[in-house]
């Protein structure tokens, strides 16, 4: 290039520059950029523009569940609302919050609040809630950061050991065959498992490993949340009982027998057993309402009984226009009937004391769900931790030829990075 | 690039005229100028600023809240020993055994189409086009969805390969390295040698465990849907070759294999840089096959920088390193481009090469002039 | 392969080369030489053909069948199924809608601003021409991986995310479009423009009513390339929209096969989906064929 050109290109250079830091100025740029820590200065905002409701669904049950009960409220109340089911939840709510247009209330897990509290893209508004006493405290604690309740619970769901009664009798089992301990689910899988079936099926994931886990007594992250304790000996212990079934052929992975989730491996018959969660009652009552099911309490490890929590919450958007209506509809959708129909449709159990009693009594049969609530554990809440657990999972993968000693010490080095913090 | 001068124009309009075009010139072009400065070089200025600072990700990222972190991002994933280090590891290497199959599986399939259609006759020949040009035209996003129905466990390859008693692989749901199953390792550890260190992140045995099953499946995808348009390439290349060279060399007795490796394949030189600057170019950037098939599982192994850049920004919110992972790729890919441009470039043929071709070419000459 | 000394040796005691002979005799070596290349190909052909065959035909098949029997081309009880949960209770008609009208927009706006913009790199002289064409180069070199993240942090400060607007207008330029014109304009020799500035016509004229009808073949070019490259674009979807009004085929799709709402393995659904957001494009490439596959190899001579 001649001089002359290259003095042409640094001139255009110095153009484009400029443009940028006109940009700069009169861009689009949203005010209320604070640092760490939800925004909850000041009054709630409010207008009269429409809601909208972002979920991450489990199935068209949730989904349309949601919808009823948000068109009901919006009947009711005057305010439009509109309900989107994400295909990827965590990315369309990262994205809405980066453009300044996130939707108003949204599904937030545990493992993503701590990212979102400390970017100031959610508002805190446990405290502002009529019912908040109602909550179950070991939710309540899920969701506060810094001593702030952030967000309502909006359910819970705890792991259990979903049983295909069909399959158990024809194999000759009975109930008092129910496994209560890890060697007494070792056999019934391996009773369960015949060509083309497998005994017990259950995702390549924390999320439900995890239960393995907490059953030798281990677990992620201590109870305070400050220390990483992954790669304690409980945990190698768990995740090595899990290796050896893989190996004989007794456990599967649902994804390696074909399945997207546990569910669909139960549904269509080829896991005789599954570990899951309140959601896939109303996922098999939808797709596969003819197998038969019965709920039982997961066995005891060595360190007794364990299972895993979930639990998400109401997440409400700092830059909503309407947070007012927001925080309405968040009574509304958590009050005792809404979480009694919510759980009739797809499952899960409400998150509010007052709602046990007439849920127990409206399904008996699911009663081992709610009884693992008694010492479930559940996910970290670190901020980070997302991540640390799709590493997780992504090795788990390989935990048929893994070694578990090394998976759990990679899973603890990159939690010390996360924790204590 | 200059056009040819203009015959001189007559009368005193001349300057008036000149005048009008270079405004005219500029209004034509401005358009393009606009949006290509304001969507593509713009942004990019953006990002390398996002990249060099600590935008998490809300507000505007050239607020006065946003701050000059220096390197820091990229010392995160170059250096940090921590995830961030880990996965763009475990993305490079995902992408480099990519480049590594695809990039001369379709050149070469793509050359042997275009020899085969070359030879067959002219009327089959269009057909013979169109059936293995269609591919390149479907969208990434169809013909993913397709791979997943053909390549799942009771899919339609797994069905095929019972045929001849091959139990075919749960094949996007499995992670292991086929270089590790190919050396019976499946995917327990390895040599201590290769286990004890490794680079960004990952010990080098498995750096070396190759492509994972379900890679694999996405590079089979790759080589179909790229090989129609390179063979077009190669056909017109094909085309364009003198036919003398040939009747020479078929004249000194030079079978078809020599006569393709010795004449024909250093006449497509041109042709064979287009085709593996394009493949390179378009291996390093896989993305929207990713996204819509497999989101990096299983376990991590179809991971690609181009996608890790996309999560670490739109779902992990971390801006920084996503922009960081972006401008690293199309350093990789700038440094492949012209190290290949390198390794293709003309060389000075020894003399002692080049004596037979001279005669050759001398002689093809002689006789063109001897039969005229 | 045998058969070329078979012909070395026929051509030596033949004499002297003579123009190629009518293929009257074939020794029937080369007949079986050509009947084994014709099988290859046609095998190969098959094997690239199948797949879209299957495709049509799975979308015509139960779930279960789908899954129990792949292979075959007919289903043993053929079903609307697929195609009535497509478009009765999913937004694919919405997402087809939303595609068209993006990529009949963005088909126009190119074929305008290209042809523009390389007629005034080939023809026009103008200070700066240099610099802008040197831009077009510069542009065309950046992979597009890494704008993801830039268009979307400036269509944000534009306050262009989420709309119609910003969908259409970054895709408007096409830098490969811009060189496929100049090359275009600069083959055509300036006799008749010159002849038409003499006769006072202003240069937009000239542009729009001499020179763009003789451009047909090179716009026929940039339109069929423009049809295809928005109908077929996903990531600049991505990043510059977020709400299920203006999702577009390949997002839509895209999310059927993978997001939260592809539970369970609904192959039939899925490959209706994606036959249907086949077809267009087909349509454009069986019409044009000829010229697609004479552009492509026109690009090793460029």
């Amino acid at each position: 290039m001649e001089r002359y050109t290259a003095v042409r290109m640094i001139g255009a250079g110095a153009l484009m520059t400029t443009a940028a830091l006109i940009l700069a100025g009169c861009g689009q740029g949203f005010d209320g950029d604070s640092g760490g820590g939800a925004t909850d200065s000041g009054d709630l905002t409010s207008s009269d523009d429409a809601l909208t409701i972002m979920i991450g669904s489990s199935g068209e049950a949730e989904t349309a569940a949601v919808e009823d009960a948000v068109a009901a409220w919006s009947e009711d109340s005057g305010l439009d609302a509109e309900v989107v089911a994400a295909t990827n939840l965590s990315q369309e709510l990262a994205q809405g919050f980066a453009a300044g247009s996130p939707p108003d209330l949204f599904y937030l897990s545990t493992d993503q609040l701590a990212g979102f509290v400390d970017n100031g893209s959610v508002r805190a508004y446990g405290d502002l809630l009529d019912n908040k006493d109602d909550f179950y405290p070991s939710l309540v604690a899920n969701f506060t950061i810094d001593d702030e309740f952030v967000c309502a619970p909006k359910d819970f769901s705890t792991l259990a050991l979903i049983i295909n009664t069909t399959l158990w009798a024809d194999a000759g089992l009975t109930d008092a065959d129910v496994p209560t301990t890890w060697d007494e689910l070792a056999t019934v899988a391996q009773t369960l498992t015949t060509d083309g079936r497998v005994g017990l099926a259950f995702g390549a994931e924390y999320q439900r490993v995890g239960a393995f886990m907490a059953e030798a007594g281990g677990r992620l992250v201590d109870e305070a949340g400050t220390e990483a304790v992954a790669d304690s000996s409980e945990n190698v212990e768990a995740l090595t009982y899990v290796k050896d079934h893989l190996a004989d052929g007794s456990f599967a992975f649902a994804a390696d027998i074909g399945a997207g989730w546990g569910g669909e491996a139960f549904g269509k018959q080829q896991a005789a057993m599954v570990i899951e969660g309140n959601w896939i009652t109303g996922g098999l009552s939808a797709d596969y309402p003819d197998v038969e099911y019965t709920v039982a309490e997961l066995p005891e490890g060595p360190a007794g009984q364990g299972t895993l929590q979930f639990t998400n919450c109401w997440g409400m958007a700092a830059d909503s226009p309407n947070q007012e209506g927001a925080l309405d509809l968040v009574e509304y959708l958590t009050s005792t009937e809404q979480q009694l129909a919510f759980s009739d449709a797809f499952g899960p159990m409400p998150s509010i004391e007052s709602a046990a009693a007439d849920w127990e009594e409206a399904n008996p049969e699911f009663a081992p769900f709610l009884a693992g609530s008694a010492y479930a554990i559940g996910i970290p809440t670190n901020v980070g931790i997302a991540e640390v657990i799709t590493d997780f999972n992504a090795q788990l993968e390989s935990l048929a030829t893994g070694d578990p000693q090394q998976i759990l010490q990679s899973v603890q080095s990159n939690l010390e990075a996360v924790v204590g913090g | 690039m200059t056009t040819t001068a203009s015959a001189p124009r007559r009368g005193g309009s001349s300057a008036g005229i000149r005048r009008g075009e270079g405004l005219a010139g500029w209004l034509f072009t401005l358009p393009i100028i606009v949006i290509l400065g304001l969507f593509l070089f713009i942004p990019v200025l953006m990002a390398l600023w996002v990249s060099f600072s600590d935008w998490s990700g809300r507000g505007s990222p050239l607020s006065s809240n946003v701050s000059f972190v220096g390197g820091e991002n990229y010392a995160a994933i170059t250096s940090g020993g921590g995830l961030a280090e880990r996965n763009f590891g475990i993305a490079l290497r995902n992408n480099a055994w990519y480049v590594l199959l695809v990039v001369p599986l379709q050149t070469a399939l793509s050359l042997f189409l275009a020899v085969l259609v070359n030879r067959a006759v002219l009327r089959g020949r269009g057909f013979f086009r169109t059936a293995f040009y269609f591919p390149s035209v479907t969208s990434s996003v169809a013909i993913t969805v397709l791979w997943l129905f053909l390549f799942s466990t009771t899919g339609v390859i797994n069905e095929a390969l019972s045929w001849i008693g091959i139990n075919g692989p749960n094949w996007f749901n499995d992670p292991r390295g086929i270089l590790h199953i190919a050396l019976g390792a499946g995917g327990g550890s390895g040599p201590e040698a290769l286990t004890s260190s490794g680079f960004l992140g990952i010990t080098w045995w498995e750096w070396l465990a190759g492509p994972s099953v379900a890679l694999t499946a996405l590079i089979f995808m790759a080589v179909f849907t790229t090989s129609g348009t390179f063979m077009l390439l190669f056909l017109a290349a094909l085309q364009n070759i003198g036919v003398e060279l040939n009747e020479a060399a078929m004249m000194d007795g030079a079978n078809a294999w020599q006569r393709f490796w010795l004449i024909t394949l250093p006449q497509l030189r041109p042709t064979l840089f287009t085709v593996l600057t394009l493949g390179l170019i378009g291996c390093w950037q896989v993305f929207d096959q990713i996204y819509t098939g497999t989101q990096g599982a299983p376990g991590k192994t179809t991971i690609t920088p181009a996608y890790l850049s996309y999560t670490s920004a739109f779902t992990d919110q971390q801006w920084g390193i996503g922009a960081a992972i972006s401008f690293i790729l199309f350093l990789i890919i700038i440094v492949f481009t012209i190290f290949q441009r390198w390794a293709l470039r003309e060389r000075a043929v020894s003399r002692r090469r080049r004596r037979p071709y001279q005669q050759a070419v001398a002689a093809a000459e002689a006789r063109k002039v001897g039969a005229s | 392969m045998t058969t070329t000394t078979a012909l070395t040796q026929e051509a030596v005691l033949d004499g002297p080369p003579a123009p190629p002979p009518p293929r009257r005799r074939m020794p029937p070596a080369r007949i079986v030489a050509q009947v084994l290349l014709y099988l290859l190909l046609i095998v190969i052909a098959v094997i690239y053909i199948f797949p879209f065959l299957v495709q049509v035909a799975t979308s015509f098949k139960t779930d279960t069948e789908a899954t129990s029997d792949p292979v075959s081309l007919i289903p043993s009880t053929i079903t609307f199924a697929a195609y009535e949960r497509l478009f009765t209770r999913s937004d694919f008609p919405l997402w087809f809608a939303n595609s068209a009208v993006v990529t009949v927009l963005v088909t126009l706006g190119r074929v305008f601003f290209v042809s523009l913009a390389g007629y005034a790199l080939a023809r026009l002289r103008f200070r700066g021409r240099g610099v802008v064409f040197a831009m077009v180069v510069a542009v065309m070199a950046v992979p597009s991986v890494v704008l993801l993240i830039p268009k979307f942090l400036v269509l944000n400060q534009l306050g262009l995310y989420n709309s119609y607007a910003g969908m259409i207008i970054p895709l408007l330029v096409d830098a490969a479009g811009v060189f496929i014109m100049k090359n275009f304009f600069e083959s055509i020799p300036p006799s008749v423009e010159e002849q038409a500035r003499i006769d006072g016509a202003g240069t937009f004229r000239i542009f729009w009513s001499i020179v763009l009808p003789m451009a047909r073949p090179a716009l026929v070019t940039i339109v069929i390339l423009s049809f295809q490259g928005s109908w077929n674009e996903l990531s600049h979807f991505i990043v510059s929209t977020q709400s299920p009004e203006l999702t577009t085929l390949t997002k839509g799709v895209a999310g059927l096969a993978s997001g939260q709402l592809s539970q369970g393995n609904q192959y039939p659904l899925k490959l209706a989906a994606a036959a249907i957001m086949t077809i267009p494009v087909a349509v454009m490439f069986f019409i044009f064929q000829k010229r697609i596959m004479n552009t492509t190899e026109g690009a090793v001579k460029g």
